[in-house]
């Protein structure tokens, strides 16, 4: 296990650094007129130019990328072009809010897909059917429609819940609470169909199984088969699908951080992009790749954990 | 059947609303904008209170004066800075550190006398040393307006209160352009600090609270203990709140979360309006194409007068207007704002939309055929704007290429001479002299084939040296020429719009994309 998981991490290692280099150039060979950019149509040409200066603009782009790979593997980043701000403070104080809400999603997720999947699969029926439609209604729908609708209902007219921003739960569980909830239903919706749909197949064809039949003619009860057997049996490919929706949870936060004005990894990406923010940009291209990394290791650990089919070791 | 379990179940859940919906006190973002101004109505001083919420469409670049940016950043620059000079809303300018001030007369010599009751926040107090360092740091620097300072030859203290700024030639925007960032005073101390762009040290009515502050999201500010000016400290706290989302601010105010916002997007004012919030409201830019290539380097026939009167006649204002703007601004023919002398409204009636008219001068000019003209493309301007000028010059025979480049790019293909023709936004300044230093003359930034005329050099010069009758008329004179030459082809004057909800009021700050912080206060 303990080889496992560090050869795991040097390939991870590895893939980050690809994934940065590959970024870095992708980014610096296509960035533009970056000083122009900073300081607008009103500033003089040259200004633009002593910026260019300042920012080490006029450096060829394998000095410039040199320097920031050394600087990175130090731990400095950089600071933002357009506020100054460094880079590992500017990702790291908004890492913890994205993660909240994502995380708060894949909880919300996991449980709900998981009654909705459960209930479809052993009672078919109505609440199979109702299963399929919402399901495909989750997934068509954006999660920015929702949002934008729920914002409507619960914050603007019924004012139960904050319309955007986000307070932080070390200041306020309940503004907190108040802060995340919609955010957390809209990024939830499409994720909770496609899990659902997953828990429901994999329990429908563990219930088919004959361990299954066996376990029943013990006279085991029908809610120990379900909860213990069968619903262990078919969470391999239920958090498999969860662990790829936590990876798409960060990039579908980008639209509802947005839309709830929410100082989070996903805000800051699309504003460093549009801008050319490039040195966020490449913190947030590294932070992001290393959490992927972290996050399949821990699903294939929990893989293991609650499968033992599967235990890697 | 209900059982007791998902009654129970049930019962959780809404226990849950209800606790969150009746949830109130230090984690509610309700803003608490008072009801009372700072002077009570016996003109007694009341003391700050409460919180107001603005929201901004941009953070804070930096928070060092000597780069720092203006217009939509000006309000977190006056909350922490004060300037030499102030402007009223309707742009005179007023005393601010400086008390008075007076030119010699070569107009090279500004002396003024600043107060001796400021102190920055780190104790030092505002002095003329102060003010002569910060102003050489600023023109050394790289704010977007660095360049405003540019005939300033030295800036130097007479003594503790008297500073003195020498002029390689006379410059009437000075003044105007000590009462925006080039007038921000930082305090000399704080010049080699490690954090200098992240913690301003000035002397403004509020200090920036860092840790309330989230760089980039919300910035905040608390109120300053004996600042010398507490008439304009009318709120304990300011939290400036970007918004990078139009809906995200239109969910914000119509929610109650802010107390005033600048709108990106002018086109959800019905909806603001009918949340029972105010306009507040002025023109800022021109829009319009500039024909950047009168001599015809890149695109022989735009050196021909009646060529670019003919794209002047085929263009549909009214139309451009409701298209790309939703109606809101007003359709222009000239480059100068309203509030300047030189402004004539006379003027904006000279290329009335006539294709006819248009087609007759291409073939005057010899262009009967028409001709290829390149344009570069972005979507920051909108979806509308372009293929409606790429229709409307076709009808005259002018087949538009438009050349989708990067949003980075834009000004800098534009600037570097590689289109004779483009869509743009250029400020309206202060000032006709600014105005013609900044598009008009050679040198100007905005005159990007540096094209020389002589009579608009002279016109320019009598605005800079000439007496206020002299430069009044050659204004007007200027502005005449400009339109009859068909110099662009302006279009229309943007809105620029700020709302506010019922207990806040605003002013808006001619020629500033955000009325100045003072000016926002609790209604009456």
């Amino acid at each position: 296990m303990i080889r496992f998981i560090i050869t795991r991490l040097l390939n991870g290692v590895v893939l980050l650094f690809a994934v940065a280099t590959i970024a870095f150039f992708l980014l610096y060979w296509g960035a533009g007129d970056i000083a122009r950019q900073i300081l607008g149509a009103s500033a003089s040409q040259e200004t633009v130019d002593l910026k260019a200066e300042q920012l080490g603009l006029n450096e060829p782009v394998f000095s410039r990328y040199g320097e920031w790979l050394s600087n990175a593997i130090h731990g400095d980043l950089g600071a933002s072009w357009f506020t100054n701000q460094p880079v590992t403070e500017a990702i790291t104080s908004r890492m913890g809010v994205t993660l909240s809400i994502v995380i708060g999603t894949v909880i919300l997720t996991a449980i709900v897909a998981t009654i909705l999947g459960v209930s479809a699969a052993r009672y078919g029926g109505w609440r199979d059917r109702t299963l399929q439609v919402v399901s495909i209604l989750g997934l068509a729908i954006p999660g920015f429609l929702i949002a934008i609708f729920l914002v409507r209902i619960f914050a603007i007219e019924l004012g139960w819940l904050n319309a955007t921003g986000y307070i932080d739960f070390t200041d306020s569980f309940t503004g907190w609470l108040k802060s995340v909830t919609l955010p957390i239903i809209a990024l939830s919706i499409g994720a909770m169909a496609a899990v659902a749909q997953q828990v429901r197949g994999a329990v429908k064809d563990a219930m088919r199984q004959d361990w299954v039949r066996t376990l029943r003619s013990r006279g085991i009860s029908e809610n120990r088969v379900v909860y213990k057997h069968v619903l262990r049996n078919a969470s391999g490919p239920a958090l498999a699908i969860l662990a790829l929706q936590f990876v798409g949870l960060l990039g579908g936060a980008v639209i509802v951080e947005k839309v709830f004005a929410i100082p989070g990894i996903g805000q800051i990406s699309v504003t460093a992009t549009t801008q050319g923010d490039l040195p966020i940009v490449m913190g947030i291209v590294v932070f992001t790749a290393a959490l992927v990394v972290v996050i399949n290791l821990s699903i294939d650990l929990l893989l293991g954990f609650v499968n033992p089919k599967v235990r890697l070791s | 059947m209900f059982t007791r379990k998902r009654a129970a179940i049930v019962a959780t859940i809404a226990a849950a609303a209800i606790t969150l919906a009746g949830c109130s006190g230090s984690d509610s973002e309700e803003t608490t904008a008072p009801t009372t101004g700072a002077a009570t109505s016996d003109g007694a001083m009341a003391a700050p209170e409460g919180t107001l919420t603005l929201g901004t469409l941009v953070p804070v670049t930096t928070f060092e004066a000597a780069n720092a940016a203006w217009a939509n950043e000006s309000p977190y620059m006056q909350a922490v800075y004060d300037t030499i000079l102030r402007a009223d809303p309707d742009g005179t300018i007023v005393a601010g550190l400086a008390t008075d001030w007076s030119w010699d007369d070569t107009n090279t010599v500004l002396t003024m006398t600043l107060r001796d009751d400021v102190v920055f926040t780190d104790g030092n107090p505002v002095d003329a040393d102060a003010a002569a360092q910060s102003i050489l740091r600023f023109q050394g620097g790289t704010s977007p307006q660095a360049s405003s300072l540019r005939f300033v030859e030295d800036a130097t203290a007479v003594d503790a209160q008297t500073l003195q700024i020498t002029l390689s030639a006379p410059d009437p925007a000075l003044t105007t352009m000590l009462t925006q960032n080039a007038g921000m005073v930082e305090s000399p101390a704080a010049f080699d600090s490690a954090d200098i762009a992240t913690n301003p040290v000035g002397s403004g009515p509020y200090t920036f609270n860092a840790e309330e502050s989230v760089v980039g999201d919300s910035y905040v500010f608390d109120v300053k203990a004996d600042y010398w000016k507490p008439e304009d400290q009318y709120y304990e706290k300011i939290v400036m709140k970007v918004f990078s989302d139009a809906t995200a601010m239109l969910n914000a105010i119509q929610s109650g979360q802010i107390n005033g916002a600048k709108l990106a997007d002018n086109t959800t004012i019905p909806q603001i309006e009918g949340a029972g919030w105010d306009i507040v409201s002025g023109e800022l830019n021109w829009a319009g194409l500039l024909l950047t290539d009168r001599d015809g380097a890149l695109t022989p026939a735009l050196g021909d007068v009646r060529v670019r009167q003919a794209i002047n006649y085929a263009l549909d204002r009214d139309g451009l207007l409701q298209a790309a703007a939703a109606g809101y601004g007003t359709v222009t023919e000239q480059i100068f704002p309203t509030f300047s002398t030189s402004f004539d409204e006379s003027l904006d009636a000279t290329y009335t939309y006539d294709v006819e008219k248009a087609k007759q001068l291409m073939a005057d000019a010899g262009y009967a055929d028409g001709f290829d003209l390149t344009i570069p493309y972005t979507p920051a301007f909108g979806a509308t704007i372009f293929p409606i000028v790429e229709q409307q010059l076709g009808e005259i025979g002018i087949t538009v290429e438009l050349d989708e480049i990067a949003v980075t790019d834009y000004i800098s293909g534009i600037l570097g001479q590689k289109y004779s023709a483009a869509f743009m936004q250029l400020q309206q300044d202060p000032s006709d002299w600014q105005i013609a230093q900044f598009q008009i003359v050679a040198a100007a930034a905005w005159n990007p084939f540096n094209i020389e005329d002589p009579k608009v050099e002279e016109l320019a010069g009598v605005l800079q040296t000439g007496t206020p009758e002299e430069a009044e008329a050659a204004g007007k004179e200027l502005n005449a020429y400009l339109v009859d030459q068909a110099w662009n082809a302006p279009l229309y004057r943007n809105q620029s719009t700020f709302v506010t909800d019922a207990n806040t009021d605003a002013q808006f700050q001619v020629v500033n994309a955000y009325p100045y912080l003072w000016t926002i206060k609790p209604t009456n």
